[in-house]
């Protein structure tokens, strides 16, 4: 498509609008995003045609429609009381001493994060989290907040942890094992220097009267689960949609058809009703990642994209160990102040520019995990840098906790740059070194 | 008829009331809910028994219900525990049951007639209103059985 140079001036004007007012909140991100597509189309940087059917430059539905699937797959799985269950069991596994039951907390939410997705997870865990703090009587703070990091570095593991890994995947065409092969590693590096880093920076909450904390193995885990074909349906279904995700180089079967068809059918053996399974549809998040799709597809359509990413592959050029270091630095700060989910959907189209005209090298292909590690941990340095974050401070503020921005921020600036500084010598040494 | 002439005395408790003995108060009276005034005496709220309830219970429950399946039954007893050494104001931390508006306060003027009073029980979904004079002071209250007892003797 050939733009008019107002055209293009007018599209960047729109983005860097919309752009600021998610970041800065001034309008809801949704209403932002979706002002944003409205203005594209009005100004003629994207149509009909390539707004909704372009796989360039349009919404990307494989991360619409397995969002929308992970979802359902989530109510249904939430009312089966797995998380209760774990939570519960863990806290009495630990004795109730404190440390102990943050780590295995943390352990839980990271591997269920991996799963399913960080938000949900968070969701599930701060609630049970609240009971067993008040059983063992401590204050609940530091846990919250250290699940909120546990679910961002385990999300960050698979495709489906982590809503930007879902976007690069689809613009990638990563697979599932490939998040796992090529970041799993790294997240039980980051998630065993997390929990010693947590014992120092939480300290404060790990006081406790021994004797009070007997009360937690009073707590009866198995009552949680009130439907144990419900469970074992559920847990079949979610094994077999894993098992599909990892076949996919096989199979050759889109994720997104993975995750409807694994909703489908696990809605079928639940019993459910529409209203149960669609409760954890968030359907402002599929309509945001719709809305930001169509203004970044703008951009690719008027060639701004195609510019910039000749004037990246130029500033590049073939230093990628550099490229790498900067991406994953940039993006760790960029997504502690903005949301990292509009920032991955941005640079995606960048990115993919830079890795080919590598041609197909590893070194190239590894700007890929540098932008998921950037993203996806940067999200951990602020209050408002991940979905998940707000998510628990809000829970934490209801029941009458609050955590100030300055307080998660505070924990957050030190656990991002522990983490991210120690990815970069598995970045190196992975894709440069050892290659 | 109006306001004044149905308004009965009635407990009215305090921000800084300790909790335990107003939630007493309200089960040994069979009170449908309480009226609490504000720092300046005015009221603030009407609390339907079943919303003081939640002051004993912890806000998680509210989050995910199913944890109340965990408790033990000694525990599960004793949840009232849970209102001892609390103020009022302690226990009410969310906004969520402070009115936004003054309109939306549970409160009639001595003056207003048996339908006023009906359209502002029914409008706040309240089962008790504070009956307030010119000076806004509580002359007492009307709840929904005593509205309900003279509106039906009177039709």
């Amino acid at each position: 498509m050939t733009a008019d140079t107002w055209q293009v001036v007018a599209a960047v004007a729109v983005f860097a609008g919309a752009y600021v007012a998610i970041a800065t909140e001034f309008v809801h991100r949704v209403k932002a995003a979706l002002i944003g597509a409205g203005l594209m189309l009005v100004i003629g940087a994207s149509n009909g045609e390539a707004a909704f059917f372009s796989e360039e430059s349009g919404v990307d539905w494989n991360v619409i429609f397995l969002l929308l699937g992970m979802m359902i797959v989530v109510s249904v799985v939430k009312q089966t009381g797995l998380f209760e269950y774990l939570a519960v069991w863990a806290a009495k596994r630990a004795g109730g001493r404190p440390y102990r039951v943050l780590v295995l907390l943390c352990v839980i939410t990271a591997v269920a994060s991996a799963a399913l997705d960080n938000v949900t997870t968070v969701l599930l865990v701060a609630p049970v989290t609240l009971l067993v703090c008040d059983r063992i009587g401590v204050r609940p703070e530091g846990f919250l907040i250290a699940e909120a990091m546990a679910s961002n570095i385990g999300g960050m593991a698979t495709l489906i942890g982590d809503p930007p890994n879902i976007i690069i995947a689809s613009r990638a065409d990563l697979s599932f094992n490939d998040f796992l092969l090529n970041l799993g590693p790294l997240v039980v590096v980051l998630m065993g220097v997390f929990v010693l880093l947590a014992r120092w920076l939480f300290r404060a909450s790990f006081t406790y009267d021994a004797e009070r904390a007997a009360a937690v193995m009073d707590l009866d885990e198995r009552r949680a689960i009130r439907d144990p074909k419900l469970l074992s349906r559920s847990l079949v279904v979610l094994a077999l949609i894993l098992v599909f995700f990892s076949l996919h180089t096989v199979l050759h079967i889109d994720p997104s058809v993975v995750a409807l068809l694994g909703a489908g059918a696990l809605v079928l053996v639940s019993g459910t009703t529409s209203e149960e399974f669609l409760e954890d549809v968030e359907w402002e998040t599929l309509v945001f990642f719709a809305g930001l799709f169509i203004m970044v597809g703008a951009l690719v359509n008027i060639g701004v994209i195609e510019f910039l990413g000749e004037k990246a592959v130029d500033a590049v050029g073939g230093r990628y160990l550099l490229a790498v270091t900067g991406l994953l630095f940039g993006s760790a700060a960029l997504s502690g102040i903005v949301d990292n989910i509009p920032y991955v959907a941005t640079m995606s189209p960048l990115v993919d520019d830079l890795v080919e005209s590598g041609d197909g090298s590893t070194q190239a292909a590894s700007l890929w995990w540098a932008l998921a590690i950037g993203a996806d941990l940067g999200g951990n340095a602020t209050a408002i840098g991940a979905s998940a974050n707000v998510v628990v401070t809000g829970i934490a503020a209801r029941n009458g906790y609050p955590i100030s921005f300055w307080r998660f921020t505070r924990y957050g600036l030190v656990v991002t740059a522990v983490t991210i500084t120690l990815s970069w010598p598995y970045l190196w040494l992975r894709y440069f070194v050892l290659v | 008829m109006h306001a004044s002439d149905l308004a009965e005395s009635f407990p009215v408790v305090h921000l800084d009331d300790d909790a335990l003995p107003a939630t007493r108060a309200l089960a040994k009276e069979g009170l449908p809910g309480l009226v609490v005034v504000d720092d300046d005496g005015g009221p603030l709220v009407v609390l339907p028994a079943s919303q003081v309830l939640r002051f004993a219970l912890p806000e998680y429950l509210e989050e995910d219900p199913r944890l109340a399946r965990m408790y033990g039954e000694r525990e599960a007893d004793n949840f009232c525990q849970a209102l001892a050494g609390k103020t009022v104001r302690e226990l009410m931390p969310s906004k969520q049951y402070l009115p936004k508006h003054d309109r939306d306060r549970p409160v009639v003027a001595v003056g207003d007639t048996l339908i006023e009073v009906a359209t502002q029980m029914s409008r706040q979904h309240s089962p008790v209103v504070a009956v307030v004079d010119d000076a806004h002071e509580v002359v007492g209250v009307i709840t929904v059985h005593r509205l309900l007892g003279v509106a039906l003797q009177k039709s």
